[in-house]
C-alpha cells in the first residue's frame, strides 16, 4: 500500500463514499452511534501522531478539544452578524489557531519529558486549562457558550454532522497516512524505537516532536470545534473529559499501537460495544468496560492488529513446519 | 498572620494524610515500575472495610486498622500475583490498562454494594477540638495525623531494617542482579504490591475518618497519589512524606487566598514546573528512571 499511494488513495475514499451512503439506509439511532464513532477514530487517530508514531502518549489530549471549541465558540459569539455558512469556517481557522499556538508554547518544555511522565503532565495541562476555562469569566466555561445551527435547512442535523465528521475523519486519515510513509514518519518512528540513538545519528528529533505535537494539536481541536457545533452548547464539563483522555490511549491499544489503521478499528469497536451492546446495561457499563480491558490486555496485549499478526505467523509456522 | 498559620497547619495535617494515602502508589512504581491505577479504589476498600467493622463490631474506627490491613494484605498478594504480573510480563502500557480495568470493575461492584452516595465513618470523639496557641485542631484530625505518622515511620523502618525490606529494595535497584543473588523476584513483587495495598487500606480509614467519601472518589486519590510520588520522589517514604505535606499546604493555601476552586492549577503548574527543574523529585532516589 505505500508502493501504490494512488491506489490507495482510491479505496479509501471509495469507502468513504460507502460509508457516506450508510444514513440514507440506517435507522436515526445508528446514524448517532456512526456519528460517535468517525469523531472517535478521528480523534484517535490525530491522537496516534504524536502517540503511536513518535510514541510520546497523550493523556490529555481533550485539553485541544477544549481549547479549540471554546476559542471557536467565543470567536462566533462576538461575530454574531456573520451569515451562518461562514461560522463554521471561522470556527475551525480559529480554533485550529489556538490549538496551534498552545500546544507550540506548551511543547517546548512539555516534549523534555518521557513515557509516563509525558502522559500525566499532559493530563496537568488539561486539567489547568479546564480550571482556567471553567473559573475566568471571560472564557464563560461555567456559564457555557451557545454555537449557532450550521446544517442547511432541509438537512437532517444528525445526518448533515455524519458526513462532516466523516470528511474531517477522512481528511485527518489521509495526513496521518501521509505523515507515516515520509522521512518525517520514519524520523518519528525512529524517535519511538529509540530516541538518543536517533538524535546521535543525526535525526533532529526535537524539531520533529514539536511538529508531530502541533499537528496532532490542531487536528484534535479542529474535529472539537465540530463537535461544539454538534452539540450545540457546551460547557467546560461537556469538551475537557476525562474520559476522553483515556479512550484515546485505549483505542490506539485495542486497536493496535504506532498502527494507522489500528485506532480506527479499536474507536469503532469500542464505541459500538459501549454504545450499541451495552446501551441497556447501564448499571453493568463500567464494570463490562473495565473487564473488557482486563481481557483485552491479558488475551491481545498487541490489539487487534497484534493478535492477526501473531495468529498469521503462527499460521504460516505451522504451514512450513512439515514442508522441511 | 493567624490565618496564615492556620492555613498552614491544616495544610500539615492534610498532607500527612496525602502522604500516607501515596506511600503505596509510590512503592509500586519505585519497585515494579508499574502505575497502579487502581491504588484510589484499594484506599476506598480499606475506608469501605472500616465503616463495616466499626459499626458491627462497635468499636473506634482506628482499631479496625489491623484487620483492614491483614485483609487488604492478602487481597494485594493475590491481586499482583494472578494478575498484575501477566500484563507486566506482556507489555509496558499493559499494566496501566490492567490496573485501570480494575478500578472501573471494583468501583461498579462498589455502587452496587454500597450505593453511589457519600458515606462517612463518625468515631465517637468526632465534634472535640484542641487549641495550640491561636491554632485550632480538631481531635479527629490530629488523631488521624498521628496515625500517617506512625504508619509512615513504620514503613521507613520496615524498608530499612528488615530483611524483607533489604529484599525489596534490592529487587528496586538491580532486579536481575537479586534474582541472581537468589531472590524469588515474583514473590517480592508481590510482596511489595501487599504491603502496599495494606498501606493503602490503612489511609482509607483515616481518609474515611476525615472527609466523605463515595465509590467516585477513587480517580482523586489515585491522581492524588501520583502527584504525590512526583513531587517528592519515587520510591521512598520519606518522599511521599514531603509531597505530600508540599501538596497538602499549596492546596490550602490556594484555597485561602487565590481561590477555593483553584487548588488544581497550582497544583498541576507546580508538578509540571517540577517535572522540568528535577524530573526525579524533590528526594528521588538515583535507581528509578524517572524520565
Amino acid at each position: 500500500m505505500s508502493q501504490r499511494p494512488a491506489l490507495f488513495v482510491t479505496i479509501v475514499l471509495a469507502a468513504a463514499v460507502v460509508v457516506a451512503a450508510l444514513p440514507l439506509v440506517l435507522p436515526p439511532f445508528y446514524v448517532r452511534v456512526g456519528q460517535l464513532m468517525i469523531y472517535s477514530a478521528g480523534l484517535a487517530v490525530a491522537w496516534t501522531i504524536l502517540g503511536g508514531f513518535a510514541g510520546y502518549a497523550s493523556f490529555g489530549h481533550a485539553a485541544f478539544i477544549g481549547v479549540g471549541a471554546f476559542a471557536a465558540g467565543l470567536v462566533e459569539d462576538r461575530l454574531s452578524g456573520l451569515p451562518v455558512t461562514l461560522m463554521l469556517p471561522v470556527g475551525l481557522l480559529v480554533g485550529g489557531l489556538a490549538c496551534a499556538i498552545l500546544s507550540a508554547a506548551v511543547a517546548y518544555p512539555i516534549l523534555r519529558l518521557r513515557g509516563t511522565f509525558f502522559a500525566i503532565a499532559m493530563l496537568g495541562v488539561c486539567h489547568v486549562c479546564a480550571e482556567l476555562n471553567n473559573n475566568l469569566d471571560v472564557l464563560q466555561g461555567s456559564l457555557g457558550l451557545n454555537f449557532p445551527s450550521i446544517a442547511p435547512a432541509g438537512w437532517d442535523p444528525a445526518t448533515f454532522f455524519y458526513e462532516l465528521y466523516l470528511v474531517a475523519g477522512v481528511i485527518v486519515f489521509l495526513i496521518a497516512w501521509q505523515i507515516q510513509r515520509s522521512r518525517f514518519g520514519a524520523g518519528l518512528l525512529s524517535i519511538r524505537e529509540d530516541e538518543d540513538t536517533a538524535r546521535m545519528l543525526g535525526v533532529p528529533t526535537e524539531r520533529y516532536k514539536r511538529q508531530a505535537f502541533v499537528i496532532s494539536a490542531v487536528l484534535t481541536g479542529l474535529l472539537g470545534v465540530i463537535y461544539a457545533h454538534s452539540l450545540g452548547y457546551i460547557t467546560t464539563d461537556s469538551v475537557y473529559r476525562d474520559d476522553t483522555n483515556l479512550n484515546l490511549i485505549v483505542y490506539s491499544l485495542l486497536g493496535g499501537l504506532g498502527t494507522l489503521f489500528g485506532p480506527v478499528i479499536g474507536a469503532f469497536m469500542l464505541v459500538f460495544i459501549t454504545q450499541v451492546v451495552l446501551a441497556r446495561l447501564l448499571d453493568f457499563h463500567l464494570f463490562a468496560t473495565g473487564l473488557l480491558l482486563v481481557v483485552l490486555v491479558l488475551a491481545a496485549p498487541g490489539g487487534v492488529l497484534g493478535f492477526v499478526k501473531s495468529w498469521r505467523q503462527r499460521r504460516r509456522a505451522a504451514a512450513t513446519v512439515p514442508a522441511e | 498572620m493567624n490565618l496564615i498559620a492556620q492555613t498552614v497547619a491544616d495544610g500539615l495535617v492534610l498532607g500527612g494524610i496525602y502522604a500516607l494515602a501515596a506511600v503505596g502508589f509510590s512503592l509500586i512504581f519505585g519497585v515494579l515500575h508499574v502505575i497502579n491505577l487502581s491504588h484510589g479504589i484499594i484506599v476506598l476498600m480499606g475506608a469501605y472495610l472500616a465503616l463495616i467493622f466499626s459499626e458491627t463490631l462497635r468499636i473506634d474506627p482506628l482499631l479496625t486498622m489491623p484487620l483492614v490491613m491483614v485483609i487488604l494484605f492478602g487481597v494485594g498478594y493475590l491481586y499482583q500475583r494472578f494478575l498484575i504480573q501477566y500484563a507486566v510480563d506482556s507489555s509496558a502500557f499493559g499494566s496501566i490498562l490492567l490496573t485501570f480495568g480494575v478500578a472501573l470493575m471494583l468501583h461498579n461492584i462498589m455502587i452496587w454494594v454500597f450505593s453511589p452516595d457519600m458515606k462517612n465513618i463518625t468515631p465517637t470523639y468526632a465534634f472535640t477540638s484542641m487549641r495550640l496557641g491561636p491554632i485550632v485542631l480538631d481531635a479527629v484530625r490530629v488523631s488521624c495525623l498521628v496515625a500517617s505518622l506512625i504508619l509512615l515511620s513504620c514503613l521507613a523502618a520496615l524498608l530499612k531494617f528488615s530483611p524483607l525490606g533489604r529484599v525489596i529494595r534490592a529487587t528496586a535497584q538491580q532486579t536481575l542482579a537479586a534474582r541472581l543473588c537468589g531472590v524469588n523476584v515474583r514473590h517480592v513483587y508481590a510482596l511489595t504490591f501487599a504491603v502496599s495495598a495494606a498501606f493503602a487500606g490503612a489511609a482509607g480509614i483515616v481518609i474515611g475518618i476525615i472527609l466523605p467519601f463515595s465509590p467516585a472518589d477513587e480517580a482523586t486519590w489515585t491522581l492524588n497519589a501520583f502527584v504525590v510520588v512526583v513531587l517528592g520522589g519515587v520510591g521512598s517514604p520519606a518522599g511521599a512524606l514531603i509531597g505530600g505535606l508540599l501538596l497538602g499546604v499549596v492546596s490550602t493555601l490556594t484555597a485561602q487566598y487565590i481561590g477555593p476552586s483553584f487548588p488544581n492549577v497550582t497544583m498541576f503548574l507546580l508538578l509540571v514546573l517540577l517535572l522540568l527543574v528535577r524530573p526525579q523529585g524533590l528526594l528521588g532516589n538515583a535507581f528509578a528512571p524517572s524520565r
